[in-house]
């Protein structure tokens, strides 16, 4: 292979890989109202991407900002979250702008499985708020 | 000769630096840098308990890691020539001029050669770090006090 080719096909996946899929995802274990949240996440045009748990008292939610936003991404979540804790009073809400959150999250969802789930959001929440 | 004389005699004799072409380079190589630190940085987030937030400490441990050893085995001289300031101002141009101070100071002992000039050119670059790192924080300070960016 030439160096020529090795070079496209570098510019290829990188360009490929920026096309990962931003969806909204919403998963809803309790008996609250989950399209309130969702309304509130999609109208935000800050947002790019969303996965939201609801399980037991807590909501566990992780969101991808778009790029010009990333300066003020704590911020966004803090805002976020404020208004969450409003709508959901019953809730133990928390928003994180961190991808490892938005990942762990979507694989929580993907996984589908109730056992151990509080212990994960637990460790989850105390992985976000490590400061270093 | 005066000085003004010795100077324009010395601006028509020295071969310009090609200076687009060694800013691409440097852009180029460093970039490269950046984005195998990008890398290492997902690795740890995807297989460890780290978050965006606290991936950046063993990213920066592993990349001046991967830089002393390619330093030791005299890899790093070529990046550096080829790259310029592209491989002197990522954190791998740190590693990179401890451990080229300790080799080349060996023969002195590992006391007084080692020992007082390992720093020898990273002391400067601890001074300034730290100081700018200084500045950086007040202009963030007056920032978040202003309300555009966030903590």
């Amino acid at each position: 292979m030439t160096i020529r080719q090795v070079i496209m096909m570098l510019c290829v996946l990188l360009l490929l890989t920026g096309c990962i899929p931003n969806d909204f995802k919403f998963e809803n274990h309790t008996d609250e109202d989950a399209s309130k949240a969702e309304e509130l996440l999609k109208k935000d045009n800050r947002i790019k991407g969303v996965a939201a748990l609801f399980h037991d008292d807590h909501l566990l939610i992780g969101i991808r900002v778009k790029t010009f936003s990333r300066f003020n991404k704590r911020g966004i979540a803090r805002e976020i979250e404020k208004k969450l804790k409003e709508e959901y009073p019953d809730l133990t809400v928390f928003v994180s702008a961190d991808s490892k959150i938005l990942t762990e999250t979507n694989k929580l969802i993907l996984k589908d499985d109730e056992k151990g789930l509080k212990k994960k959001i637990h460790h989850l929440i105390s992985l976000a708020e490590e400061e270093t | 000769m005066d000085k003004e004389k010795y100077a324009k005699l010395e601006q028509e004799i020295s071969p310009k630096a090609p200076l687009l072409k060694n800013v691409i380079k440097a852009f180029l190589v460093g970039g490269t840098i950046c984005l195998i630190a990008q890398f290492i940085a997902l690795f740890y987030m995807t297989f460890f308990d780290f978050t965006e937030r606290t991936a950046s400490n063993p990213t920066v441990a592993t990349m001046i890691f991967i830089s002393m050893l390619l330093t030791g085995f005299g890899v790093y001289k070529k990046i550096g020539q080829a790259g310029g300031a592209g491989g002197a101002v990522p954190i791998t141009g740190f590693g990179n001029a401890v451990v080229s101070a300790a080799i080349e100071h060996k023969t002195e002992g590992f006391v007084l050669g080692v020992g007082s000039n390992i720093f020898k050119l990273a002391g400067s670059v601890i001074v300034f770090g730290v100081f700018s790192a200084f500045l950086v924080a007040l202009i963030k300070t007056i920032l978040v006090k202003m309300g555009v960016v966030s903590w």
